[in-house]
């Protein structure tokens, strides 16, 4: 099943212009979406939003008014996309239950990319972060229980992905050098390395944007607590991410491999949407997708010289990203690196740190006043007697955090004594 | 001659072949020496000149005199293991696959070097560190901008063009301090 946007045709930009009521979509039924169509939308948006700040930061570094025509053109209808695909979300899915469906993106679109990355240090970076979403996973779950929320998480995630403590939340406070890593080169990275860090990178940027908005609107003080200690993680993530992108890439050449994306993102949902109302949604887009990117390897030719054949693949993409079950392998990357954290651009043992590292001294700073992502669990516990998990394949693969998701149990070093 | 004055020209004697034998082993090697182009001998170089300035820094931590040096040193510390963090990630990537592996130990030139910083005497310490600092940095940025302009890997070119204008500055600062602490 291959797929090579670049000898499709798409949609004339003037025809591409939609009225309100076109861009005003009918919203999914949140009891009845399937939860990949809700993850579908959910990471589409992101792409969106990846490609609108994308070529805003464009516009205001690029002085020829005719590139900037061109890429004012194309956000308009970019702006249009967005709507019309985050619209699809209705407004009685709650916070928390959007919240949910976020990091069900997180870990299902992560691991399908890990699964699919073929370099091996930039598959240790999506396994690094996998974990991490895994575990803001649990512990909102945890918090939709508190907020007396109708319905459970495993209700939004149906059983499709577990629900279990991953990498604990406290553990991902790093000093912000240990999110920086080693990044790819487009001259020499696979190609399928370079779709999966732009796409990644703006689901999770989407997921940092919308905590930075929404944490502040729930009224109890520990949900707005968790929201703002999750939202810092993924400011991690963010940084994490866009640190394995070429920093060298040219305006031009960034913006038609984006271009490329959103086409390989929107012919990706197509292939496995079961709604067909919202399927047509990708379809439409991804018509548009096909002429933006024909414009903007345009202006690579016209500005920078570039042929799209330097830099795209003759014969397309063969794999669609897919979003499926994940669980098996989401348990074998935790029993193996559960323990792991950043050091500049490695990965390490917390156990490996040299003494007096940079990481003990933020864990002791951001902690000190306790934190919010293991009170919400220690809370769960008091007001339910237990905590929220949802597990469909047996005990989780790491003994003390089978028996609690606090750390005190776990055996992870205290960062207070380093 | 007392044996104050025997004693005192014993070590100044001392400090002058340090010093000598330091400025003969620090003729400048330069880029084109080092490899500009050679992935390999640039992964060698890098990864050498690393190792020498983490272990010169933790020699200046405990032996410098003025608190800047150390506070310079201990920035060495901090950079250079980021860049040898960086360079090992790059050697994991597909992208640099085919290389060789990455040395455990330093070369003859740069043991010799960390050498005279041990036996330096004390009062001489922070002189010589810098003077190795500031030949040891020039070298270095020969060897990361010739290799961010020349290389023949790609992903070694990022690495060296990321590493570039950091030692850049370390080379000003280092040329810097050694001027103001002379004065």
């Amino acid at each position: 099943m291959a797929f090579n946007p670049l000898e499709e045709q798409g949609i004339p930009l003037h025809k591409q212009l939609r009225s309100w009521s076109e861009l005003n979509s009918t919203p999914y039924d949140t009891e009845a979406v399937h939860p990949h169509t809700r993850c579908r939308v959910i990471a589409m948006n992101g792409i969106e939003i990846e490609a609108i700040m994308n070529s805003h930061n464009a516009a205001r570094r690029i002085a020829d008014v005719g590139v900037r025509q061109m890429l004012a053109d194309v956000r308009r209808v970019e702006q249009q996309q967005q709507k019309a695909v985050n619209w699809l979300i209705p407004a009685g899915e709650s916070v928390l239950a959007n919240t949910i469906g976020y990091e069900q993106v997180a870990v299902d679109l992560t691991a399908w990319v890990a699964r699919n990355e073929p370099d091996p240090y930039l598959r240790q970076v999506y396994e690094f972060g996998l974990l991490e979403d895994y575990d803001h996973l649990y512990r909102y779950a945890n918090l939709m229980d508190l907020m007396g929320e109708r319905r459970k998480a495993e209700a939004v995630t149906g059983d499709l992905t577990e629900i279990l403590p991953g990498r604990p939340t406290i553990f991902h406070h790093r000093h912000p050098h240990d999110d920086l890593r080693r990044p790819m080169t487009v001259q020499a990275a696979h190609f399928q390395s370079i779709l999966n860090g732009l796409t990644v990178l703006s689901a999770e940027q989407q997921t940092m944007n919308f905590y930075m908005n929404v944490g502040n609107r729930p009224e109890d003080p520990l949900a707005r607590a968790l929201y703002l200690e999750i939202a810092q993680v993924e400011e991690e993530h963010v940084t994490h991410y866009e640190s394995i992108l070429d920093p060298s890439m040219s305006w031009m050449t960034n913006l038609a491999i984006h271009e490329y994306n959103e086409c390989w993102n929107y012919w990706s949902c197509m292939q496995s949407e079961p709604d067909p109302r919202i399927k047509a949604v990708w379809e439409l887009h991804l018509g548009m997708e096909l002429e933006h990117l024909r414009l903007a390897c345009e202006a690579m030719k016209e500005v920078e010289g570039v042929d799209p054949e330097e830099v795209f693949p003759d014969k397309g993409v063969s794999a669609p990203l897919v979003f499926e079950p994940n669980k098996q392998y989401v348990r074998e990357v935790i029993a193996r690196t559960v323990q792991w954290t950043g050091y500049d651009s490695e990965f390490v043992s917390v156990d490996d740190l040299p003494e007096g590292h940079r990481f003990f001294e933020h864990q002791r700073t951001v902690n000190r006043d306790g934190t919010p992502s293991e009170q919400v669990i220690d809370r769960h516990r008091t007001e339910f007697g237990s905590e929220y998990r949802f597990s469909t394949e047996g005990d989780h693969p790491v003994e003390s955090l089978g028996i609690s998701g606090t750390t005190e149990q776990s055996g992870y070093p205290n960062p207070s004594a380093r | 001659m007392a044996e104050g004055e025997k004693e005192r020209g014993g070590a100044t004697r001392l400090a002058e072949k340090a010093r000598g034998v330091v400025g003969a082993v620090l003729g400048r090697v330069t880029a084109n020496t080092l490899g500009a182009q050679s992935a390999k001998t640039f992964v060698k170089n890098a990864a050498i000149g690393d190792m020498y300035e983490l272990e010169a820094a933790k020699l200046a931590l405990a032996n410098a005199h003025s608190p800047r040096v150390k506070d310079v040193a201990q920035q060495m510390i901090d950079d250079h293991t980021t860049l040898t963090h960086q360079l090992r990630s790059a050697m994991r990537m597909n992208e640099t696959g085919d290389q060789t592996s990455l040395p455990t130990e330093v070369d003859e030139r740069r043991k010799q070097m960390l050498d005279e910083l041990r036996r330096v005497p004390d009062d001489e310490f922070d002189k010589l560190y810098l003077d190795q600092q500031v030949l040891a940095h020039k070298e270095t940025v020969d060897l990361m901008t010739g290799y961010a302009a020349r290389g023949d890997n790609p992903q070694l070119r990022s690495v060296a063009a990321s590493g570039a204008p950091l030692v850049t500055r370390h080379l000003r600062h280092m040329e810097r301090l050694r001027e103001e602490l002379a004065a």
